[in-house]
């Protein structure tokens, strides 16, 4: 067991300085604006007086490095400073969006995740046929069309056309969760269908690969059930890519959902960020990059960690 | 019953028992599925949804038969030895190549082609289509169609240029990193993990945010952002070739590093990253299409397909297809890159799926 939890304390490791270099990024990307931060927000017309104000209200005076230490150490606590634009405090403004985009990336998640796992397996164990074509041709599809323009035509079907689903995702606090669940709906499926196209191929690839490999013809030509190379063969090995792909897939959820959200008009992070940068609000844009950068570090993380515990080849390095 | 309904199950029927008769096992599953599923969806949906699988078997139909002729014709004019890969091509890669020649045409064509100015105010806003204007006007009154063409080579020509600008430094980096190995190698590969770990149109955003949406700045930002793709896999495939013999010989001989990567290296590794490339592209399009739409792309009045869906998004709440027509475009090229990519990478990998 000492030899798996040095393994996942090196990854996790490794995670944490990613994390850590990415956030200088982030930071320091700012510093590249010509001028600074204050020149950029009032713009050429702006008196020396106005710039050097807003220069020493941001805490411009002080050194780079040390903005940045505070601004870590602030991001840790959960405060990344005031807006530019409004006044009003970052962590305000994202606090009650992010648990918003939590919920519509989970609620995509939760559909997309069995529906696509289950797919996978059939199509991989059908390859070669017609059926495997067709839904070659349709996930090929699904995966090349942009999010909005899935997003839109399921606007276009099921909200306009035959009003089963509301077009546009706003929230309020008093809905009961069933309303809740209707509202999203359509943004949920619209990261469903490119999620799950993307995991079914993957899911499909892993186990075809899996099936090609000796041990498993071997246990076809001693006469073994085919159901039953599949669950007691096939399946345990099975489970260290599909839980990569599923880990590999939520990340992707991540892009996905700035789209969307614009789309439906969700109120998520996503949709801050995107108006953020529009607006130049760069307290805003760092914090939702911050965010979004670190959910996707800590998944891929996460599919690494579950590829080591449940892959032994992976514990024992040659 | 109307005549309609009783003919579409008389032609699937006698299909499906002709195709039976000459066992033809794959046309005939095919068929009676096809049969199955109407009698389901026409008890749903009545007539009007047997006519719409009716329109939609018909452009299968009609997209299957374009890819099989233009193969055909590929076949003719190529020289011998391409035209007996082409013969190996699926329909799928077939219609993929006939899009993109398509495309290409729109592209290069485009003002011959478009009847009016991408920026040309010719009526009033959301004007319905008539003779002049096949496809309407859109929040500016400016022409839809023309729109459209010019989107072709705007949005295309972007994209392409931001490939090839993420694929030379990649490919450069990549090919130097295997060739020298020793700190460039390590260096470029951190600074490739560094900007994997953000995601694409996150890190994007970012970029433009602080150097702001100009079309300079978009290229290289995506570029960079999607170079370490092409430096990872051109590291890989020129790390096998490195350490063949006739590299050691042409080291013996005296040939510098830049003469290993141009002659000894890169036609060896060229088939999978042509593969490459395409899948590249597709990323990249669909990357800038997704900033464009977000209205920091491509800024007004250019034409450009990813602009135009938001700008046009109010008709879809009136129930109008239009606003999706450039979108479909963006989505139809990278399916066909995709597809022909698919036969490429089949074919580079040698069958080896089981």
């Amino acid at each position: 067991m000492g030899d798996i939890l040095q393994l996942v304390l090196k990854r996790l490791g490794l995670g944490a300085i990613t994390l850590l270099v990415v956030s200088i990024l982030i930071f320091f990307a700012v510093e590249l604006l010509p001028g600074d931060i204050a020149q950029a927000v009032l713009g050429q017309g702006a008196t020396p007086e106005t710039v050097a104000a807003l220069r020493e209200k941001l805490g411009l005076d002080q050194p780079a490095v040390i903005r940045y230490f505070h601004w870590l150490a602030g991001a840790l606590t959960g405060d990344f400073g005031v807006s530019l634009v409004s006044g009003e405090r970052v962590s305000a403004a994202i606090s009650d969006r992010f648990v918003n985009t939590l919920f519509l990336a989970t609620y995509a998640a939760v559909i997309a995740v069995p529906v696509s796992i289950v797919l996978g397996v059939i199509v991989a164990l059908l390859r070669n046929t017609l059926f495997d074509r067709v839904a070659n041709v349709l996930t090929l599809t699904s995966i090349s069309s942009p999010e909005f323009f899935l997003g839109y035509i399921l606007i276009l079907y099921l909200a306009v056309k035959s009003n089963y689903f509301p077009a546009i995702a706003s929230l309020s606090a008093d809905m009961s969760f069933g309303d809740l669940l209707h509202r999203t709906f359509l943004p949920a499926l619209t990261l469903v269908l490119v999620v799950t196209a993307h995991m079914m191929r993957m899911t499909r690839a892993a186990i075809i690969n899996l099936l090609a490999s000796p041990y498993i013809e071997m246990a076809r030509l001693k006469g073994v059930p085919p159901w039953k190379v599949i669950v007691k063969h096939a399946l345990p090995n099975a489970w260290a890519p599909i839980i990569n792909v599923v880990a590999l897939n939520l990340a992707y959820l991540i892009t996905g959902v700035v789209l969307v959200e614009v789309v439906f008009v969700y109120p998520g992070v996503g949709q801050l960020l995107v108006d953020a940068v529009a607006k130049r609000d760069f307290p805003i844009v760092q914090a939702c990059c911050l965010i979004f950068a670190a959910t996707f570090i800590l998944l891929n993380l996460a599919a690494d960690v579950g590829a080591i515990l449940t892959n032994p080849r992976l514990r024992h390095p040659k | 019953m109307s005549t309609f309904v009783i003919g579409y199950y008389a032609l699937l029927i006698g299909a499906s028992c002709l195709a039976a008769y000459f066992n033809k096992r794959n046309i005939f599953i095919l068929v009676f599925s096809l049969t199955m599923i109407s009698f389901i969806t026409g008890i749903i949906g009545g007539a009007p949804a047997l006519r719409f699988i009716t329109t939609a078997a018909g452009m299968l139909a009609l997209a299957a038969g374009t890819s099989y002729a233009f193969r055909e014709f590929l076949i003719i004019i190529t020289p011998e030895g391409v035209s007996k890969e082409l013969r190996t091509a699926p329909l799928t890669a077939a219609f993929g190549m006939f899009v993109i020649f398509t495309y290409a045409l729109a592209g290069v064509f485009a003002p011959v082609i478009a009847p009016f100015g991408e920026a040309e105010v010719i009526s009033s806003a959301f004007a319905p289509p008539d003779e002049t204007m096949l496809l309407g006007a859109d929040q500016l009154g400016r022409d839809m169609f023309s729109r459209i063409i010019y989107g072709a080579r705007n949005s295309v020509g972007l994209a392409l240029l931001a490939t090839m600008l993420a694929f030379i430094m990649g490919a450069l980096a990549g090919l130097l990193a295997a060739t020298k190995g020793g700190w460039f190698d390590q260096f470029a590969g951190r600074l490739a993990d560094v900007i994997m770990s953000v995601p694409s149109l996150i890190f994007a955003l970012l970029m433009l945010s602080i150097f702001g949406t100009n079309l300079a700045v978009i290229v290289i930002v995506v570029a960079v952002i999607y170079s370490p793709r092409v430096f990872r896999l051109t590291r890989a495939v020129a790390g096998n070739v490195v350490v063949m013999d006739y590299i050691e010989a042409a080291k013996l001989r005296g040939e510098g590093t830049w003469y290993l990567i141009r002659r000894e290296i890169l036609p060896n590794s060229t088939a999978p990253l042509i593969a490459e490339f395409g899948l590249e592209f597709c990323f990249v399009f669909l990357l800038i299409a997704g900033l464009s739409f977000l209205g920091l792309g491509i800024q007004p009045p250019t034409a450009d397909w990813g602009s135009m869906v938001r700008e046009n998004a109010t008709l879809i709440s009136f129930g109008e297809m239009t606003p999706l027509i450039p979108a479909a475009a963006i989505a139809l090229l990278t399916v066909a890159v995709n597809f022909v990519v698919d036969w490429m990478l089949f074919r580079s990998s040698g069958l080896k799926e089981v």
